[in-house]
C-alpha cells in the first residue's frame, strides 16, 4: 500500500499525499471490510448496504467517484467495476485534513487535488470541460425530490449560474459566442477565496489508544 | 475380558451417583426455589465471583501486551470521526460568505453548494451511525470467552489453563445443567397448561395458569443463569394495558414473563415454538396470529383493542421495534401498538454485555446456534426498569406518543435514542425519508427563487 509506506518514511517535499497514521488505516480497513462483506473488492452495490447514504441527494454522483479512474489516478479513463482497499484508501485521502508542517507548495498542490475530485463529481463525461447540460444534471440532482418544483424551475437556475459562471471565466461575451463549458482552470477561479482545503476534510475521532497488530 | 467387568460396574457406578448428585442438587436448588418464586442468592454470588476472575484476566493481557511492547486494540463505541454539528444551511451560508460574498437570500445555485453534500457522504461512508447498531457492542475488558477476544497473542500460559478451564466448566458442567433444566422447563409449560386448561374458567383456573406459568419461566431463568434486577416494581403493568419493551432477543419474553404475568402477542410458528404456544393458550387468552393475518393491520388492530377494552384480561407485551437491536440504543418504534388507547407501560431492559452478549444477530445466527451460544456463556446478566404508565395525550398522534415513550425507555435505560427504523437492518430506506434531506436545500434554494420572481 502506498500509503501504508508513507507512514514508515519521512514525508519529502515530492511525496503526495501526506501520510495517514496506521491507526486510521485500520479503522478504513474494518469499515472496508463491513462494505465489502469481507470480500478483497467493492463494488457499487456495496454502498447500498449505508442506510445514511440514502438520504443524500448525490449519492450517486458520490458512489460514482470511487469508480472514477481519473480519481483513482489510473492511467485509463472511464469507471472502473470493483476497486480494492487500496484504491479505497486513495479517494478517502482527498479528505484528509491538511498537516501543520505543509509548505506553500504542498499547500497549493493538496488544493488542486481536492478540487479536481469536486471538478470529477460535475464532468461525467470526462471530457475535461462542464457543460451547460452537466450543470443541469448536477442541480437536478441536488433539487430532486422536491415533488413541489418543477422541471423548469431547476433548469433555469442551473442556465442562471451558468451564465454567471461564463461572466467569471471568460468576461463579457459577444452575442455569437458560444460558452463550451467551464474547464479546469476556470473552475479553479470561481473557486478563488473559498478556503476548500481547510473545510474539505474528515477528521479522525482523537483517542488515545494506539493501533492493532495482527 | 473379565477383567474389565469390575472396572466397567465401577465407572457405571460413578456415572449413577454423580447423576443421581448432580439431579438432587437441580431439584433442590433450582427448581424448588423456582416453583416458589425465591432465591439462595447463589447466582449473585457466582457473579461477583466471575467479575474479579474476569478483571484478573485483563491485567494480564494488558501486561503481556506491555512487557512485549505492543499496543492493544480497543474498540470504539462512539464511531471514529469527528462529525461537525453544523446544519445545512450554516454551512452552505459559511462556504458562500467566505467565496463570492453571496448570501443566502440570493436564490441562486453555488457551484460550491454541492460541497456540504458531498462531504456528508463521505462521512457516513467511512463511519455510519445505524450499521454499527446491529453488529454486537464491542467491550473493554475480557471476560473468558474466546468469541469476545481480539488479542489473542498477549495470553500467557496461566489464561490460558484459566480460559481452557472456562470452556471445561461451560461446555461440560453448565450447558448439560442449563439443557437439562430447559427441557424441564418446557415440558412442565406444556403439560401444565394443557392440564389447567380442562378446568372451567373461574378463580381456580386463572390461579393456577398464573402460576403455572410464572414457575415455568422461571426455571427457564435459572436455565439460562439469568441474573435480573428489577426496578421500580410498583410500576408493573396492570390488567388493561400494554406494556412495551426495547428488544435486544428472545430471551426478552423470558425475563418479563418470569416477573408478571401477560398475555403474550405474536405469529404462530411451526415446530416446538408452536406447540408451546398452543398449550400455552388454552390456559390463557393470549394473542396468536396465523401468518396471513398478520399482514392485515387492522385485524391485528382490531384483535389487540378487544383484549385491552376487557379490563379482566391480562397486560399485553408487546415489543414495538420489530427486530432485535444490539442493546446500545433504541431505534423506532413502530406506532401499531400505540393507536390503540390503552395505558402504556414502558419498560427498558439494559443488558451487562460482560457475561454474555445476549444480542441476537438473526441475519448471522439462527435461533438454534443462538440458544447454545446464550447456554454457553457465563450468565446473563440484566437490569429491568419498570417506567410509571403513560397514556396519549389529546394533542398528539400516534407516532409522538410512540417517540415520547421511545425517548423515556432510552433515558432509563442508558441507550442513545435513534430515529431510525429498526426493519432498516433488513429493508432499504424507506423513499419518504430521502426526500427530507433534499426538501430542505431546494426548500432554501427554490423558496428564495420564488419570493424573488414574485417581488
Amino acid at each position: 500500500l502506498p500509503c501504508a509506506q508513507d507512514a514508515r518514511t519521512p514525508p519529502s517535499p515530492l511525496s503526495f499525499p501526506p501520510p495517514v497514521t496506521s491507526e486510521q488505516i485500520e479503522h478504513l480497513h474494518r469499515r472496508f471490510k463491513q462494505l465489502s462483506q469481507d470480500q478483497l473488492t467493492i463494488r457499487k452495490e456495496n454502498f447500498d448496504s449505508i442506510p445514511d447514504l440514502e438520504f443524500n441527494p448525490i449519492r450517486g454522483k458520490i458512489v460514482h467517484a470511487f469508480f472514477d479512474k481519473r480519481n483513482l489516478r489510473q492511467e485509463s479513463d472511464g469507471l472502473a467495476d470493483e476497486i480494492n482497499f487500496e484504491d479505497f484508501l486513495t479517494i478517502m485521502s482527498y479528505f484528509r485534513p491538511i498537516e501543520m508542517n505543509m509548505d506553500e507548495e504542498q499547500l497549493d498542490r493538496f488544493r488542486k487535488e481536492k478540487l479536481k475530485f469536486l471538478f470529477h463529481m460535475y464532468d461525467s463525461d470526462h471530457d475535461g470541460k462542464i457543460t451547460l447540460q452537466e450543470y443541469r444534471n448536477v442541480v437536478e440532482e441536488l433539487l430532486s425530490g422536491n415533488p413541489h418544483l418543477e422541471k423548469e424551475s431547476a433548469r433555469s437556475i442551473a442556465d442562471g449560474a451558468m451564465m454567471e459562471a461564463a461572466s467569471i471565466c471568460v468576461g463579457q461575451m459577444g452575442p455569437d459566442q458560444v460558452y463550451e463549458g467551464i474547464t479546469f482552470e476556470d473552475f479553479l477561479k470561481m473557486w478563488q477565496g473559498i478556503d476548500i482545503e481547510t473545510k474539505m476534510h474528515v477528521r479522525f475521532l482523537n483517542v488515545d489508544t494506539i493501533a492493532h497488530c495482527y | 475380558m473379565f477383567l474389565l467387568l469390575p472396572f466397567d460396574s465401577l465407572v457405571v457406578n460413578l456415572l449413577g451417583i454423580s447423576i443421581t448428585v448432580l439431579f438432587t442438587l437441580l431439584l433442590v436448588f433450582i427448581i424448588v426455589p423456582a416453583i416458589f418464586g425465591v432465591s439462595f442468592g447463589i447466582r449473585k454470588v457466582y457473579m461477583k465471583t466471575l467479575l474479579k476472575i474476569f478483571q484478573w484476566a485483563t491485567l494480564r493481557i494488558e501486561r503481556g501486551a506491555k512487557e512485549k511492547n505492543h499496543p492493544l486494540y480497543k474498540p470504539y463505541v462512539n464511531g471514529i470521526i469527528a462529525k461537525e454539528p453544523t446544519s445545512l444551511e450554516e454551512e452552505i451560508k459559511e462556504i458562500r460568505r467566505s467565496g463570492s460574498g453571496k448570501s443566502l437570500d440570493t436564490p441562486e445555485f453555488e457551484l460550491s453548494d454541492i460541497f456540504y453534500f458531498c462531504r456528508k457522504g463521505i462521512e457516513t461512508i467511512m463511519d455510519d451511525e445505524v450499521t454499527k447498531r446491529f453488529s454486537a457492542e464491542e467491550l473493554e475488558s475480557w471476560n473468558l470467552l474466546s468469541r469476545t477476544n481480539y488479542n489473542f497473542q498477549y495470553i500467557s500460559l496461566r489464561l490460558t489453563v484459566l480460559w481452557g478451564l472456562g470452556v471445561l466448566i461451560r461446555y461440560c458442567f453448565l450447558l448439560p445443567l442449563r439443557i437439562a433444566l430447559a427441557f424441564t422447563g418446557i415440558s412442565l409449560l406444556v403439560t401444565g397448561t394443557t392440564v389447567v386448561g380442562y378446568l372451567p374458567n373461574g378463580r381456580c383456573k386463572e390461579f393456577l395458569s398464573k402460576h403455572v406459568h410464572l414457575m415455568c419461566y422461571r426455571i427457564c431463568v435459572r436455565a439460562l443463569t439469568a441474573i435480573i434486577t428489577y426496578h421500580d416494581r410498583e410500576n408493573r403493568p396492570r390488567n388493561g394495558g400494554i406494556c412495551v419493551a426495547n428488544h435486544t432477543s428472545p430471551i426478552d419474553v423470558i425475563i418479563l414473563a418470569s416477573d408478571g404475568y401477560y398475555a403474550m402477542v405474536g405469529q404462530i410458528h411451526g415446530g416446538l415454538m408452536g406447540v408451546i404456544q398452543r398449550a400455552m393458550v388454552k390456559a390463557c387468552p393470549h394473542v396468536w396470529f396465523e401468518r396471513s393475518e398478520v399482514k392485515d393491520r387492522h385485524l391485528v388492530a382490531k384483535r389487540l383493542t378487544e383484549h385491552v377494552q376487557d379490563k379482566s384480561k391480562l397486560p399485553i407485551l408487546i415489543f414495538p421495534e420489530g427486530t432485535c437491536i444490539n442493546n446500545t440504543s433504541v431505534m423506532m418504534f413502530k406506532k401499531g401498538s400505540f393507536e390503540i388507547g390503552a395505558t402504556v407501560y414502558p419498560v427498558a431492559i439494559k443488558y451487562d454485555p460482560q457475561f454474555g452478549d445476549a444480542f441476537w444477530n438473526s441475519s448471522k445466527y439462527g435461533m438454534v446456534t443462538y440458544l447454545l451460544r446464550m447456554m454457553t456463556s457465563w450468565a446473563i446478566v440484566c437490569s429491568v426498569w419498570y417506567l410509571p404508565p403513560m397514556t396519549r395525550q389529546p394533542e398528539e398522534d400516534a407516532v409522538q406518543f410512540a417517540n415520547r415513550v421511545k425517548s423515556a425507555i432510552a433515558r432509563q435505560g442508558g441507550l442513545v435514542d435513534l430515529l431510525w427504523d429498526g426493519g432498516l437492518k433488513r429493508e432499504k430506506v424507506k423513499d419518504t425519508f430521502k426526500e427530507e434531506q433534499q426538501k430542505l436545500y431546494s426548500k432554501m434554494i427554490v423558496g428564495n427563487h420564488e419570493d424573488r420572481s414574485r417581488s
